[in-house]
């Protein structure tokens, strides 16, 4: 089956045990790094480029920081562009993969992935309140926000997927999701720090509750998923175990780990994840819209469910960015305007919580199966839930808890900076969210569905995820989550 | 990649549930309804302050 998820799954950078999760930390907490330059007055990210609404494209691209505005938005890009394109391409060196190959690749999607974002910020497209489409002289919009940009590039990477394949074949090189959301995880530590600082006892009730999410996925849905894939289809051990992690847990990382702690054979839980990149998509289209049209009164709950709901990292995080943006312009058009940052710090509190666990878990399944199911496999061991930790997850801590202590241990100079500095290392999360979701969008061939056997496994994600996980995501979100507002901006 | 989706996922004998897997079904389930009960409690008795 030739399969580009398989492919890029199956590439999963290890070198030397340097792995994707190493190299997001250290770009991470790099561009994390520089932004700090900017509380002792020495800005070292302000020529970033970022994207406004517009109406004149001219006026669409300026640099963050008003102190390069002598740049001029093309400049801005194109020095952002080349930034990245060094700084990844060191990265994916010292993974082993090509550079040469990576450095083209990357250019290209990179340029359609940003022209993607710049298509969403088209006023038409954005524009959310009607005083905004007064200022532009429209009459009417989506109302997407500019973060329609997100659906716009993830869109453009399906129409690669799925129309034009040889394409989507040659630039599977620079096509890795996991790393870029990973990367901006790490980034979006900050951030999430410098808006908790802001309501440190809203953000200590985020983390209480994100203990649900971990009984919900491994314990609730992981048994409920796992007895449908055995009992009502059928479905050997070995596949019935990647898949119930695939769909109750953390899609591809949750899948390989426990497949691979049953010692089942590779091929098995990397047809999985490409399965849940596909489902992930499905979701991120719809469930966002639901969530602004039935939950806007409750985001939190909103942030929560799409946490719980959407299974992969990159789909989740990047889908929570999409529904704070649609709640808060529902919102904002009921004249609510809410304080950024807590929609989608919900989403990932949700998401790193359950992300925590994939190793213990994957050792309990290890050491149940290689003791009890098939006693000739080799002895799970202690250290794999190490091997297995994610370890983005670290980058996100040390950037969260660096960032907090500057924001309430510090001087109050300190913490008035902070959030400037956070905002310019968001610039580079946004572009991360905006690699990712063209990555996905091409990763999803959706004639896979349509393949000769993949019905069967389609059909147990579509049983299990549109009858179970996504009823009981979103009851268990509204028991700890409804009542709990962002505050207000 | 040689790998006949169709034959996997159709072709196989039914393996029957183990008793372990039984026992493994049963015991998340279990478990995973006692703490949600017992974090159901706690969010009542512990509310969030803003």
């Amino acid at each position: 089956m030739s399969d580009i998820a398989v492919k890029a799954a199956d590439r999963a950078a290890v070198k030397d045990n340097f792995t994707e999760d190493w190299l997001a930390v250290i770009i991470g907490v790099l561009v994390f790094a520089l932004a700090l330059f900017s509380l002792g007055g020495t800005d070292l990210l302000g020529w970033a480029v970022t994207t406004s609404v517009y109406t004149d494209i001219g006026n669409a691209l300026a640099p963050v920081a008003k102190a390069y505005a002598a740049l001029g938005g093309v400049t801005a890009l194109l020095l952002t562009y080349v930034a990245l394109l060094a700084v990844l391409s060191a990265g994916v060196a010292a993974l082993g993969a090509d550079v040469r190959k990576f450095a083209l690749r990357f250019t290209v999607v990179f340029a359609i992935a940003y022209a993607s974002w710049i298509a969403g910020s088209y006023a038409y497209i954005a524009a959310v309140t009607p005083a905004e489409q007064q200022k532009f002289g429209i009459a009417w919009s989506l109302k997407l926000t500019n973060e329609g940009g997100f659906i716009v590039a993830l869109l453009s990477g399906l129409v690669i997927a799925n129309f034009f394949p040889r394409f989507a074949e040659w630039l599977k090189e620079a096509i890795r999701p996991e790393l870029y959301i990973k990367i901006a995880i790490v980034i979006l530590g900050a951030t999430v720090a410098v808006t908790a600082a802001g309501r440190l006892n809203l953000a200590s009730s985020l983390l209480l509750r994100g203990v649900a999410a971990i009984v919900e996925a491994y314990l609730i849905y992981w048994s409920v998923v796992y007895f449908v894939a055995r009992k009502w289809f059928g479905f050997s051990r070995e596949w019935s175990v990647p898949l119930a992690s695939g769909i109750s847990i953390c899609g591809v990382a949750a899948a390989i780990a426990t497949g691979g702690a049953i010692r089942a054979r590779p091929q098995v839980p990397i047809l999985v994840s490409s399965l849940v990149v596909v489902f992930a998509v499905v979701e991120v289209l719809i469930l966002p819209f639901l969530a602004q049209t039935f939950l806007w009164q409750e985001p939190l709950v909103a942030g929560a469910w799409i946490g719980l709901a959407v299974k992969t990292d990159g789909a989740a995080v990047a889908g929570g960015g999409i529904t704070e943006s649609l709640i808060m312009a529902k919102a904002a058009a009921e004249g609510i305007k809410y304080q950024p940052g807590w929609v989608i710090a919900t989403t990932a509190t949700v998401k790193v919580f359950i992300d925590i666990f994939i190793g213990i878990w994957a050792f309990i399944l290890g050491y149940i199966w290689t003791n009890h199911v098939d006693k000739r496999a080799d002895k799970a061991k202690l250290s794999e839930i190490w091997e297995r930790f994610p370890k983005f997850i670290l980058g996100f801590v040390v950037v969260f808890a660096v960032s907090l202590w500057l924001a309430i241990g510090t001087t109050p100079e300190i913490a008035k900076a902070l959030p400037s500095a956070a905002g310019e290392a968001n610039v580079f999360r946004v572009i991360f969210f905006i690699l990712t979701f063209f990555s996905i969008g091409v990763l999803s061939d959706f004639r896979k569905l349509w393949q000769d056997g993949f019905g069967k496994l389609a059909a147990v994600y579509f049983v299990s995820l549109f009858g179970f996980v996504i009823w009981v995501g979103l009851l268990i979100s509204w028991l700890f989550f409804s009542g709990l507002k962002p505050p207000l901006a | 990649m040689s790998f006949d989706l169709k034959t996997e996922a159709a072709g196989r004998a039914v393996e029957p549930l183990l008793p372990v897997e039984k026992k493994l079904i049963g015991f998340s389930l279990g478990l995973g309804l006692v703490l949600l009960v017992v974090l159901v409690a706690l969010n009542h008795f512990v509310p969030v302050k803003l």
